[in-house]
Formats: structure tokens, C-alpha cells, sequence
């Protein structure tokens, strides 16, 4: 709409502007009623335009209606005479002068502006020509018409709006008023002019067009609406587009799938469009020949690729250049042993297994094979097979790597030869025996026992044959030979179990065990004076025997574990009697060279118990006798020769006793049981020590001769023990080199630090043995030679062994029923 | 009085931990334990008192130190593990409701973790772990040579026979290999690296028997740890050696041949560039120099001629190598192209000589190989190559004809045909034919041996370990004939009575045949018995003693030493049985021999 006003307007202003120029000042000085009612038929026109506002078509209608002013003034002189008319019965008084002012005013201002106008749109020289006018008053004076003050076009407000500035009092104030409010200039706006009652009764009838109902505030007229206007106010309030144009017009299809049957160009496909594209091919093959060199990658390749790429770098940039320290925990896996020679494909033939060991190989569990693998001869390269079990040894390595527990091992590296002793030579240790220099034969069966006289001259030997010889030791000779057993094939149990001589040299006493018995002979060989000595020392004790004193100077010994509770005191002493008797011999004993027969049998009743070990005391009127079996009572019996008397030192033996001997200088008696050894003091009658061997089965033992703090075991259970009654109570040193029972040992008497022993296996071992003084200083064990010579029969070897008083020579005494000398 | 202590708050109570304990406490399942212990090198420990350690039960159990499982806890793979573990599930998931894509999506952003730092942890220096890599080798080895299946993908053997070659490559290039054995399982090969003797077995290409009982989840696990190991350790000397890494593969080759050759080592800056300049060029043509070529070509021969011609100083110094360069290639430009890609010149291993450290590193320089192709190209590839010599093989030779390229060139150059047929057909002349034993024999000595024990058809002598035998036996020593007498008539004393009556003979034979010289000689017979008898008992008079002295001596020894003596005694008894053994196998074994002879 407003665009199509402009139009209007420029074409109207174009088509008008020039007869404006000339006719300008034709139209200000005439008046013409006429013009009234061309004014009155542009009235509509008019408003219209105020309405809208068009400032520039309004100029140039101004302009180029020049006489439009005046007859806006005429009509408003009009309005105001109207309403004169109907007010003037009012107030007549009302200023006449205004009115009559007015329209002078009005028209002066009119003519203004269109001189102001003008002067916009003319040339110079239609511009000089408005330039003062010099006329005249009616009265003849000059008058001078100054031309008018040009207003600039915003100074023009011909648009305003013809609004009753009210305000904000409400229009119902000017009820009573013909005006409805006054205008910029302080003039009255009179009410529109209502109507005649007809018409009045006529709007009362049927409604106008586009009524409302309401009244314009401004004007206070009733306010109707056109049908556009509604129109416009339905689809604002609607949201609807106020645009005229139709949104839903009916669509076009300019292209169609549909082909017409007249074509709108019938040029032919062209060729290209059959043809594959060379430069499309290019293109492919350039991305192809990229995607094949690597140079595009597929996006998932393209993060493999970047993971690999995350990869290359040197992890140990900066690390030191030697092996790390390993923690004091850390173990590492053990490598592979390299291949040996066994593994070629062409080894030695040596190498190969035969068909046995190839067998045993196979029925071996294969964690128990010494290789895992069966060694193969191959003549050529190209016959060699693949190896079956590579996976599975890697993966047993794999195993191994994770699952094996990880222990440090150290591994002994050591000379085995370094775990030998060091012991002085043996040839330095000289003399020791070596050879078998004599050998004493004649005894029938075993040779149980054997024993050297002091003087070293006479060696006595008894055996199973119920018989003991005396040989010289020098040549050999049997000397003497006493039948002790004379019924031996009635009681083949009796044996000449031990003999011993006395340690005085110059009585010639020897004691015999047998059986139950023990006889003493003084055998005839040392010539008169020792031999009636001898004879004398027995007969004497025949007169305290019969006296009746019993009484010994060997008291009972209080057995140290306080077993003092049993007091048996007479009762003891009663039947100590009977431990044994002492007999003279019987004339058939006598004929033999019996002097004197002590028996521990006590009748019928009590079965005999046979005397296995004899000794002496050092000073030659004791002697101690041992029967394994002999019960409480008769297990040890110590003898006294000058009296005769023989009593049992212990109420109750402890265990079974093996072996008892003399101390050689204290007053001790030291007894062996199957376990211990105890040592008892004679003196004060109570138990001294107790010694623990670690043996079951002790057989027999020997005192070192110098000072007695050396105790030498041994047991049927192979160990020969060492004791050191200084240091504790288990044994200094256990030996263990026979290999069967031990039967004897015996330490060197006559002053050489010589000591031997004798076994079920045939041997006899001599060693050295050094004891100092010293305290601090251990004893220094040295073998020095094993003695083999004797036979083993029935199991049985060398039964007894004895030193020679003063030399280094060992008597030997076998169950062969042999007795051999050994010497240097 | 000193706080009493509490049990089981130190020592082994404290130092151990049982697996279950172990697994508990750092929340895995134990195939997550397991795979874990195998990365982290961790192992199961003996207590030593195994009684303490578990509170006072003696039942089996694996215990671990207490420290490395404490150390687990803060392991970054073991929330890797865990991450997975979520992963698989929501896997599960997705493709139990049949949603292909989600799932897709989820496999492509699958948790993975990296090793590096493991390998950094478990061999903080370079030294650490080239001295752990045996086992990682062997594996590798092992797998390269495995065909694909349902449990181990071709993905990982492709992996570890590309890893395998990189090292072969690297070995044979640096001349590090020291020793080589071929066994019944495979051939052993030993390399000197950095200081470090590193030990490996290479299987022989033959299908391998998979046993249907083995978990390969456990040996996946190691070889994923060892190719990552390797990886790293190819790295680093490929870098020390100045060679790039990856090396480049040359795909033609690795699909025919394949091995080694495939396989161009590149050095890092381009090239030897101050020293040869004109390989340089040449090698920019032809992609690089590259040391590796079976195939030998033109060039090789021409240069073998020319040194030949010149044969005023054969040593290798690098001058003359230089020209030799030359020579080849100014020959090579006007020969063919194709030949271009197989004559890759050895020019950079001969540079420096005096750099390898092994003495047989050079010890084929001057000779020309072909091998035939019923012999195992692989071995003898890097057993010449690292002895310094040239080989051609008939393989890539047949490849060539196939690929209808020209063979114009002369195989006159060539000094040794190795062959393992029992005849050869057509025998070229100036060439020295030999079984493939040679080369090892000869690469183990350290020298050249005698070409006519292993020429084609002969009895080869036997191909001894390099690493000796597993006693002290030694194979190669004579046997002594003065005891051959005594055993074997003990032997045959028992076994064949007959025989032993004539052998008796035969000896009673030859001692009076020896008196009879003797006394022509002027010796008396008398004299000479005596003699022999004295000697004889003097001898066994002063044995017995010291034998006696020292047995006597052994009396003395405790019980423990004893026991310990035994042991010992024991261990050196069998050795000796067996060394006995040993040697009277090979007596009767000469024996026979010399029979069949007759």
C-alpha cells in the first residue's frame, strides 16, 4: 500500500511541476469560490495523506495545488462559521475578533510557505524576482514587502496531526462543552458535528458499516472499521502472514520424471557419457598407487600402524651400559644347558645307545631321563627329520620359567680330596706293628682269649678246646698247656672265656675263667723263686678264709642314684657270702697245676652264669670278674686274692653288665653296661660319672694307662668310641671304620701312644693316639695300619687283642685258632 | 625384659604369600595372575621353611615372595586387565542382543597396554636384557616356524618370523655368530653380542607335531612379552649399528625365497656415504645397500675376478675393497637391470675388517659358495654369510629362470659347490664339492679343514658340539691301546670263551715274537722278565700304600664329611664309568672296523 502511494504522489508531482512556476503568483492573488469545492472533494484525499504521513508527496501536492492552503483555511473558516452558527445562541459574545483574526492569519501563513517552497524549486532568477517588493500603502506610503523568512522543509509542520491534545483528562470532562479540547494555539476543537436527529434515529436502526460500538478518544466520533481493517486485526490476532499473496499456490513441475513425448531438445546423448572417464581413472589409479605404497593407510591399519610407530624408540636411552645390581631376592632362571655332543645329527658312534639302553630309555618315566632324547646317527644333512617334541620342550621351559618354585643353591665347589684330614704321615709315627713276625699255633677251635705275662716273655692263650697254652713269645713254642675242661665233649658249652695275668712280674699268677669258674695256676716256667712266690700269695688267703673274716676293705657301693632307700643291710651282707667260694683244688685239679678254684655257682638252684672279663688291679691282689648274665648279685664280683674273699660291689646291676675294669691309679672302678659306662669311686662308694656312648651294645673297653681320663669303647655295633673324661660325657670321637662287630680294643701300656682294635671282619686297626697334657689340647687320633692276617670263620674274626708290655707288638687272637704276633 | 615376639610377624610368615593369598589380595582370576606373573618375571619361591611360611601346614602350595606381589599392586596392566575384563563383558553383551554395530565399535576401541615399561622394570640396562634373551629366541624361533591355527593366529607368527629375520640379520651382518651346532632337534646357534653369549635353537622347517595337551595360552602370553622384548632389543642395536629400523622388506623376495634376503638393512644416515661414494648412487637405484643377498650376482662374481686378477694382496683392506667397489660398480651400470636388485654388494661388511671380533668372521672371505637346492639355505646362509663368505643358491637361481630373467652371467667364479646327494651328476671343474658338514666343521674350528673327509658320497667324520660333551669324555682323543688289552679280554673273557682262547693265542703270539726281537736286540729274556716284574710291583707296592695311607686317612673323617665324601666320589664315579664306557664302545667299534677292513 505505501509503496503505491509514493507512486502516485512522484507522478503526480513530475506531471505538475512545471505549470507551477508560472502560475504561482496568479493563484495567490486570486480568489475564486470555486475553489471551495475542489477543495472540499480533495478533502478526503487530503487526510488521507496526513494519515499516512507522506511527508515529500505532501510538499509537492502542496506545491503544486497552490491554492489547497486557502481553502484548508476556507474550510476551516467554514467549520468555525458553521459552528458560530450553532453556538451563537450560546455565548453571541464569544470573540468575533478571533475568528476574523484567524483566517488573516492562516493565509499569511500559507503564502509563506509557499513562497518557502519556492524558493527551493526555482531558478536564480526566478529567485531575484521574489526578491523585495516596494509598494505602497493605501495612504501612500512606501511599504516595503520583505520577503519571507524562509523556513526550512523540516519547519513545515503542515503534517502534524490534527489530534485534540488532550491530555489526560477524559474526553467524558468535555461533555458538556461544544469543544472537545483546544488545539497547539490554544483554540477551541469543536465536537464533530453529531448529526441530525435522524440520522441519529437511522444509525439507532441499522447499524452503519464497520460500526463498532466505539468512540475515537481523539475525536470522540463513533470509530468504525472497514472490512479490510478487520480483516487485517482477524489474522494479527490469528498469527497469520498479513501479506496478500497465497501461500498454497499450485505448484509448477518444471521437471518431471515423466518424459515428454515432444522432447524440449532432441540433441542426442553425447559420447562421454558411454565412454569411462580417462581423468576419473586417473584419479583412482593415483589414490590406488597411494593406497599400495602405503602412502594411504585404511584408518584401522592406520592405528595398528600408529600403535607399532609408538613402539620404535630406544627403551634404554640413557641407562647405563652395565648389568643392574640384583636384589638380594632376585633369582634368576637358570639358562639351557648347551647341547652336547650326544644331540648332533652325526655324533661319535660311541654315543649311540644299543638296543638294551635304548629299551631301558623307553621304559623310563620321562621326568626320570637323563636326556630327552634318544641319540641318532644320520649319514647325510638331508636325511635328518624334524625333531616331534619342540613344542612341547618349549613349553615345559615356559613352565619352568613360571611355575617352578626358585630355590639359591649353593653349589660345593670344592676338591674332595681337600675333606680328608690332615694327619701325619703314618711313616713318622713309628714303631707300630706291620707283619705278622710269629704266629701261635695249636689251640683246637677258636682262641677266645689271650694275655701277655709282664715281663713280655710268656703269652697264654685260651680257646674254645677247654685248654690255655703258654707260648714263648719269641719263638712260638707252646711252653705249657693246661687241660682246664677236662670233660669237653660233656660240656661243650665251657669255654676258656679269658685269662690274665697278674700285673706283678714276679709272681707268675694267672687267672683262667671258665663256665662259672675262675682258676688261678702259676704256670712252670719262670723258674723256682716266682713260682713257689706265686703259690705262696694263694695259699696265704687260705687262712682268712677260714678264720671267717669276711670282712673286705672294698665296701658295697651306694649306687649313686641314691638307691640307699633299700637298705637290705644284713640281709645283703648274709648272702654276699654266697657270691662265690674259693676252693682249693680237688687233687685231679691239682695234678693240672690248679692252685686255687673260686666258683660263683650257688648250687643247683641258681643256673650258672658264665664269667666273661677278668682284670686286675694295678697292685695285683684284686681282680674284678664279669658275668653278662649273672643277675644282681654275680654280674661283677671283685676278688681278693690275699684274702680269699670275693663280694659283689652292687646291690642291683644296672642293665647288662659288658665289662669292668680298675682304674690304673685312682681307687675308681669303671663299669660298662650294654648303653653306659659309670665309673665308680671305691673309696667313697658312689657313682663318679656316667658316661653316654651313643651305642647300643657296648662289648668291651680300656683305660689309657697314663692318668685314666681316657676311655676307649667298643660296641658289637661297629663304633669304637673315644672318650674324654675332661670334656663331657659323649664321646670325644665315634669311629666308625669296621665293618663288622668290634670285639677288643686295647691301649699300649708300655708307654707307646698306641692303640688298636679288633673286629668280626678280620682286622685290626692300630692307631696312634697322642694325649697331652695340656688341657686345652685334644687327643691326636692317627691311623696307622690295618692288620689283616686272620681268618673269619663262622662270622667271627679277631677275638682278642693285647699289647707286648714294652715293645710295639700286638698279640692277636683268632677265631681261627690262631694266635699271631704282629710286629715293627 | 625385650618385648616378646609375636608369631608370624616376621621372617618367612611374613616374607611369603601363598598363590591363593596372592590372588585374593590383588582381586584377579588367577589366568589374569598368571599372565600377569609371566609379564612381571615373577616366580614362585621355596621357602626354607616352608612350615613357617604357611602357618604351620606342610600341604604343597606355591609360595610367592610377599614384596613382588605388594609391587603387583600398583601395576598400571593390572587395571588394564580389569578394563578388559568390563570390555568383554559389555562385548557379551552387545552380541548377545544381536548389536553388531555396537559391538563392532566396542572391538575397535578394545583396552590394549604396552609392555615397554615392563621391559624397562624387569632389564633396566641394555646388558640385562641381552643376557635374558635365550629364551625369548628360542621361542620366537619356535613360532616363526609354526603354521597358523585355530589357537595361534597367523598374525603372531607372521610377527615372530619377522622379528626372527631381524635378528638373523642383524647377527649375520655384525659377524657375531661364534658357534653352530646342527642337532637332532634343530640347529643350535651361539652369537657374541655386546660381550653377551647369546644361545638359540632354530627348529628345522619341517611341519611341527602341535600336541593337542598344551595350554598355548601360556606360551602366547610369553611370546606376546618376548616379541615386545625383541622388539625393543632389534631396536637398539639396529640403532648402535647404525641401521634403520624397521629394516625394509623387499616383498618380491620374501614371497620366493623368502629368509633372509628379504630382509634390506639400510643404514641410518642413507649410507656408508664418506667411503663409498659411488656405492651410494648406485644403491640409491637400487634401494639401498643391502647386505644381504643369497642370490649372488654379477657383481659378486666380477668383483671375485677382479680380485683375483690383482692377487698382489689379498688381505682386505679397505683400500682395495674400495676399488673393488668401484669395479663392480661401473660393471654393474653397464650389465642388465634386472640384476641390479639381486647384486646387492657386500661392499660395507668387508669396510673394517679388524671390527670383527670373531677370528671366523673372515674365514670364508675369499670363497664362493653355491649351494645346491636339496640343501637347507637357511643354515648355511647365515652360517657363510657370517664367516664372510659369498654364496650363490640354486633356488634363487630357478626363480630367476622362472621369472624368464637372464642368467647370462658365469658361475666361474665359484670356489665351493655344497651338495648332499650321494652322487653328482655333472661336476664343473674348478669347483670343490663338498656335503653342507663342511662349513660347520670348518666354521666351529675356526679353520679350514680338509675338503676330501666330506666330499659328496663319503662316510662324514662326526659333527661334534662345539660346547663339548656333557662328562669329560673326549670323543676326538685316541683310545689307549694298553688298555684295550686288559678290558677287552675281560669282555670277551665273559662273552665268548672260544674267541678269548684264540685272542689269547694270538697275544701269547705276539709277546714271544716280541722276545724273539728283543733278544735279537741282545737283551736276555731273564733280565727282561725281572724287569717287568719290578717295575710292575714297586708301582702297585707304592699305589697300595698311598691308597692304604689315604683310606686309613678317611677314618677320620666325620660323618657329615663322609657322606659328602661319597657324594662327591659317587658323581666322579659315574663320569669315570661312563668316560670308560664310552671308550670301550669306540674300542669295539675300531675293532669291527678294522675287521671289515681285512
Amino acid at each position: 500500500m505505501v509503496s503505491d502511494f509514493k507512486s502516485k504522489s512522484k507522478k503526480m508531482s513530475k506531471s505538475k511541476d512545471a505549470p507551477d512556476s508560472e502560475s504561482i503568483q496568479n493563484n495567490t492573488s486570486s480568489t475564486s469560490s470555486k475553489r471551495h469545492f475542489e477543495e472540499e472533494e480533495e478533502d478526503e484525499s487530503d487526510e488521507d495523506f496526513e494519515l499516512n504521513g507522506l511527508i515529500d508527496a505532501e510538499a509537492s501536492e502542496d506545491e503544486s495545488q497552490d491554492s489547497e492552503d486557502e481553502a484548508d483555511s476556507d474550510s476551516d473558516a467554514e467549520f468555525n462559521k458553521m459552528l458560530a452558527e450553532e453556538d451563537q445562541e450560546e455565548n453571541e459574545s464569544l470573540s468575533d475578533s478571533d475568528f476574523s483574526e484567524e483566517p488573516k492569519e492562516d493565509t499569511l501563513s500559507i503564502t509563506d510557505r509557499l513562497s518557502g517552497v519556492k524558493i527551493r524549486t526555482l531558478s536564480d532568477a526566478s529567485f531575484n524576482s521574489m526578491k523585495e517588493v516596494k509598494t505602497t500603502f493605501s495612504d501612500g506610503r512606501e511599504r516595503i514587502l520583505k520577503p519571507e523568512i524562509d523556513p526550512v522543509y523540516d519547519s513545515d509542520d503542515s503534517d502534524r496531526e490534527e489530534l485534540n491534545p488532550i491530555g489526560n483528562i477524559p474526553i467524558s470532562a468535555y461533555e458538556e462543552y461544544p469543544h472537545i479540547g483546544y488545539d497547539v494555539n490554544g483554540k477551541r476543537i469543536m465536537r464533530p458535528a453529531k448529526g441530525s436527529a435522524l440520522d441519529q434515529l437511522l444509525e439507532s436502526i441499522d447499524l452503519p458499516e464497520g460500526w463498532t460500538g466505539l468512540l475515537d478518544q481523539n475525536t470522540g466520533a463513533s470509530l468504525n472499521l472497514t472490512e479490510e481493517e478487520l480483516e487485517l486485526i482477524r489474522k494479527i490476532e490469528k498469527n497469520e502472514v498479513t501479506d496478500e499473496t497465497n501461500q498454497y499456490e499450485p505448484t509448477i513441475e518444471w521437471f518431471t520424471s515423466q518424459t515428454e513425448v515432444m522432447p524440449l531438445t532432441a540433441v542426442p546423448e553425447p559420447k562421454r557419457r558411454f565412454v569411462p572417464s580417462k581423468h576419473e581413472a586417473k584419479r583412482i589409479m593415483k589414490i590406488v598407487r597411494a593406497i599400495r605404497e602405503g602412502r594411504i593407510v585404511p584408518p584401522s591399519e592406520k592405528k595398528e600402524q600408529d600403535l607399532e610407530e609408538e613402539l620404535n624408540f630406544d627403551l634404554w636411552a640413557g641407562a647405563d651400559d652395565d648389568f643392574s645390581k640384583d636384589h638380594i631376592m632376585t633369582l634368576r632362571a637358570p639358562k639351557m644347558p648347551p647341547p652336547t655332543h650326544e644331540e648332533s645329527y652325526n655324533p661319535p658312534a660311541e654315543y649311540l645307545l644299543t638296543d638294551e639302553e635304548k629299551k631301558q630309555w623307553a621304559e623310563m618315566e620321562p621326568s626320570e631321563r637323563e636326556r630327552n632324547f634318544l641319540p641318532q646317527k644320520y649319514s647325510a644333512l638331508r636325511k635328518v627329520p624334524g625333531y616331534q617334541e619342540s613344542v612341547r620342550e618349549r613349553f615345559e621351559r615356559c613352565l619352568d620359567l613360571y611355575l617352578a618354585p626358585r630355590v639359591r643353591k649353593n653349589k660345593l665347589n670344592i676338591d674332595p680330596e681337600s675333606l680328608i684330614p690332615e694327619l701325619p704321615s703314618p711313616k713318622d709315627l713309628r714303631p707300630f706293628p706291620i707283619r705278622t713276625s710269629t704266629t701261635f699255633e695249636g689251640h683246637n677251635g677258636r682262641i677266645r682269649t689271650l694275655s701277655i705275662d709282664p715281663s713280655g716273655n710268656w703269652l697264654a692263650t685260651g680257646g674254645d678246646d677247654g685248654t690255655v697254652r703258654i707260648w714263648e713269645v719269641l719263638t712260638g713254642r707252646e711252653v705249657h698247656k693246661y687241660i682246664i675242661v677236662d670233660d669237653i665233649e660233656e660240656n661243650p658249652e665251657d669255654h676258656v672265656e679269658a685269662i690274665e695275668w697278674n700285673p706283678l712280674p714276679d709272681t707268675g699268677l694267672l687267672a683262667i675263667t671258665c663256665g662259672d669258674s675262675i682258676y688261678l695256676v702259676v704256670p712252670p716256667i719262670f723258674g723256682y723263686e716266682i713260682e713257689n712266690r706265686g703259690r705262696l700269695k694263694i695259699e696265704d688267703g687260705w687262712g682268712y678264709a677260714k678264720t671267717g673274716s669276711n670282712k673286705t676293705n672294698v665296701g658295697e657301693i651306694n649306687k649313686g642314684d641314691g638307691d640307699s632307700e633299700d637298705e637290705e643291710g644284713t640281709t645283703a651282707t648274709g648272702s654276699r657270702d654266697e657270691a662265690a667260694k674259693w676252693y682249693k683244688p680237688t687233687p685231679d685239679q691239682a695234678q693240672r697245676g690248679i692252685s686255687a678254684v673260686i666258683t660263683t655257682s650257688r648250687g643247683a638252684t641258681s643256673s650258672a652264669s658264665t664269667i666273661k672279663k677278668i682284670s686286675w688291679h694295678r697292685r695285683g691282689d684284686y681282680f674284678v670278674t664279669v658275668s653278662p648274665d649273672g643277675g644282681n648279685r654275680a654280674s661283677v664280683l671283685i676278688h681278693q686274692l690275699s684274702k680269699h674273699a670275693s663280694q659283689s660291689p652292687f646291690r642291683k646291676s644296672k642293665g647288662i653288665i659288658m665289662d669292668a675294669k680298675f682304674h690304673p691309679s685312682k681307687p675308681n672302678l669303671i663299669v660298662m653296661s650294654q648303653r653306659y659306662i659309670r665309673i665308680y669311686n671305691l673309696q667313697f662308694q658312689q657313682l663318679e660319672k656316667k658316661l653316654l656312648p651313643g651305642a647300643r651294645w657296648l662289648s668291651c673297653l680300656d683305660i689309657h694307662p697314663r692318668g685314666g681320663d681316657h676311655i676307649l669303647a667298643a660296641s658289637y655295633d661297629k663304633r669304637v668310641l673315644w672318650h674324654d673324661l675332661d670334656l663331657s660325657s659323649t664321646p670325644y670321637k665315634t669311629l666308625r671304620y669296621h665293618e663288622k662287630a668290634v670285639r677288643a680294643v686295647s691301649f699300649h701300656k708300655g708307654g707307646l701312644p698306641l692303640f688298636c682294635s679288633a673286629s668280626d671282619d678280620g682286622s685290626i686297626h692300630v692307631f696312634h693316639a697322642t694325649v697331652y697334657d695340656d688341657l686345652m689340647t685334644n687327643p691326636l687320633l692317627v691311623p696307622l695300619k690295618k692288620l689283616q692276617g686272620h681268618k673269619v670263620v663262622n662270622s667271627l674274626g679277631v677275638l682278642n687283642v693285647a699289647w707286648h708290655p714294652k715293645e710295639a707288638w700286638l698279640f692277636s687272637a683268632g677265631a681261627d685258632g690262631i694266635a699271631r704276633l704282629w710286629t715293627t | 625384659m625385650a618385648k616378646i615376639k609375636k608369631k608370624g610377624t616376621s621372617g618367612n610368615a611374613k616374607n611369603f604369600i601363598t598363590r591363593t593369598q596372592a590372588i585374593k589380595k590383588l582381586q584377579v582370576s588367577l589366568a589374569d595372575f598368571r599372565r600377569l606373573c609371566i609379564f612381571k618375571g615373577i616366580y614362585p619361591r621355596e621357602p626354607r621353611n616352608k612350615k613357617k611360611a604357611n602357618k604351620g601346614s606342610t600341604a604343597p602350595v606355591t609360595f610367592y615372595y610377599s614384596k613382588d606381589i605388594q609391587y603387583l599392586l600398583h601395576e598400571p596392566i593390572l587395571n588394564k586387565f580389569r578394563e578388559h575384563k568390563t570390555f568383554s563383558k559389555k562385548l557379551t553383551k552387545a552380541l548377545g542382543k544381536g548389536e553388531i554395530g555396537d559391538a563392532k565399535t566396542l572391538e575397535q576401541n578394545r583396552p590394549k597396554y604396552k609392555l615397554d615399561k615392563v621391559i624397562k622394570e624387569r632389564y633396566p640396562t641394555f646388558l640385562d636384557a641381552l643376557r635374558d634373551l635365550d629364551d625369548c629366541l628360542n621361542m620366537l624361533f619356535l613360532f616363526s616356524n609354526m603354521p597358523a591355527t585355530d589357537k595361534v593366529s597367523a598374525r603372531v607368527t607372521k610377527e615372530a618370523s619377522k622379528l626372527t629375520n631381524q635378528w638373523l640379520a642383524y647377527v649375520t651382518r655384525e659377524r657375531c655368530l661364534t658357534k653352530m651346532f646342527v642337532s637332532i632337534k634343530g640347529v643350535y646357534y651361539q652369537a657374541n653380542v655386546k660381550g653377551q653369549n647369546i644361545m638359540w635353537l632354530v627348529p628345522f622347517k619341517f611341519p611341527q607335531n602341535i600336541p593337542s595337551d598344551i595350554d598355548f595360552r601360556i606360551m602366547l602370553t610369553f611370546l606376546e612379552f618376548y616379541s615386545t622384548l625383541l622388539h625393543f632389543v632389534l631396536f637398539k642395536l639396529y640403532a648402535d649399528a647404525e641401521l634403520t629400523y624397521p629394516p625394509k622388506i623387499d616383498m618380491g623376495k620374501l614371497k620366493g625365497v623368502g629368509g633372509l634376503t628379504a630382509y634390506v638393512l639400510e643404514s641410518a644416515n642413507g649410507e656408508a656415504g664418506s667411503l663409498l661414494p659411488e656405492v651410494k648412487t648406485d644403491a640409491g637405484a637400487n634401494g639401498d645397500e643391502s647386505k644381504k643377498e643369497k642370490a649372488l650376482s654379477k657383481s659378486d662374481i666380477q668383483k671375485a675376478l677382479a680380485a683375483d686378477a690383482k692377487e698382489e694382496s689379498k688381505d682386505d683392506n679397505k683400500e682395495e675393497i674400495q676399488e673393488d667397489e668401484g669395479n663392480q660398480d661401473t660393471v654393474e651400470e653397464v650389465e642388465l637391470d634386472e640384476f641390479k636388485d639381486t647384486s646387492k654388494h657386500t661392499g660395507d661388511l668387508l669396510e673394517q675388517p679388524s671390527k670383527y671380533a670373531q677370528p671366523t668372521s673372515t674365514l670364508f672371505s675369499k670363497f664362493v659358495f653355491f649351494i645346491g637346492r636339496e640343501v637347507p639355505l637357511d643354515i648355511l646362509e647365515i652360517v657363510i654369510l657370517s664367516a664372510g663368505g659369498k654364496l650363490i643358491s640354486e633356488q634363487s637361481l630357478d626363480e630367476l629362470k622362472l621369472s624368464n630373467k637372464k642368467l647370462d652371467f658365469d658361475l666361474s667364479s665359484v670356489t665351493h659347490q655344497i651338495v648332499d646327494r650321494p652322487k653328482v651328476a655333472n661336476k664343473v671343474q674348478g669347483r670343490t664339492y663338498i656335503q653342507p658338514q663342511w662349513v660347520f666343521d670348518c666354521f666351529n674350528k675356526g679353520q679350514l679343514l680338509s675338503v676330501s673327509d666330506y666330499a659328496p658320497g663319503e662316510t662324514l667324520p662326526p659333527h661334534l658340539s662345539p660346547w663339548g660333551d656333557s662328562g669329560t669324555y673326549n670323543p676326538e682323543a685316541p683310545v689307549a691301546p694298553a688298555e684295550e688289552g686288559e678290558e677287552d679280554e675281560n669282555e670277551e673273557e665273559e662273552v665268548e670263551a672260544d674267541e678269548d682262547e684264540e685272542e689269547e693265542e694270538d697275544d701269547e703270539d705276539l709277546k714271544a715274537q716280541k722276545e724273539l726281537e728283543m733278544e735279537a736286540a741282545g737283551v736276555k729274556y731273564s733280565e727282561l722278565e725281572k724287569k717287568d716284574e719290578k717295575k710292575s710291583k714297586k708301582r702297585t707296592a707304592t699305589q697300595t700304600e698311598e691308597e692304604e695311607e689315604k683310606e686309613l686317612k678317611q677314618m677320620m673323617m666325620t660323618n657329615k664329611q663322609r657322606k659328602l665324601y661319597k657324594k662327591m666320589q659317587y658323581g666322579l664315579n659315574k663320569q669315570e664309568e661312563r668316560n670308560k664306557d664310552l671308550a670301550k664302545k669306540k674300542r669295539k667299534l675300531e675293532k669291527t672296523k678294522e675287521q671289515l677292513k681285512k
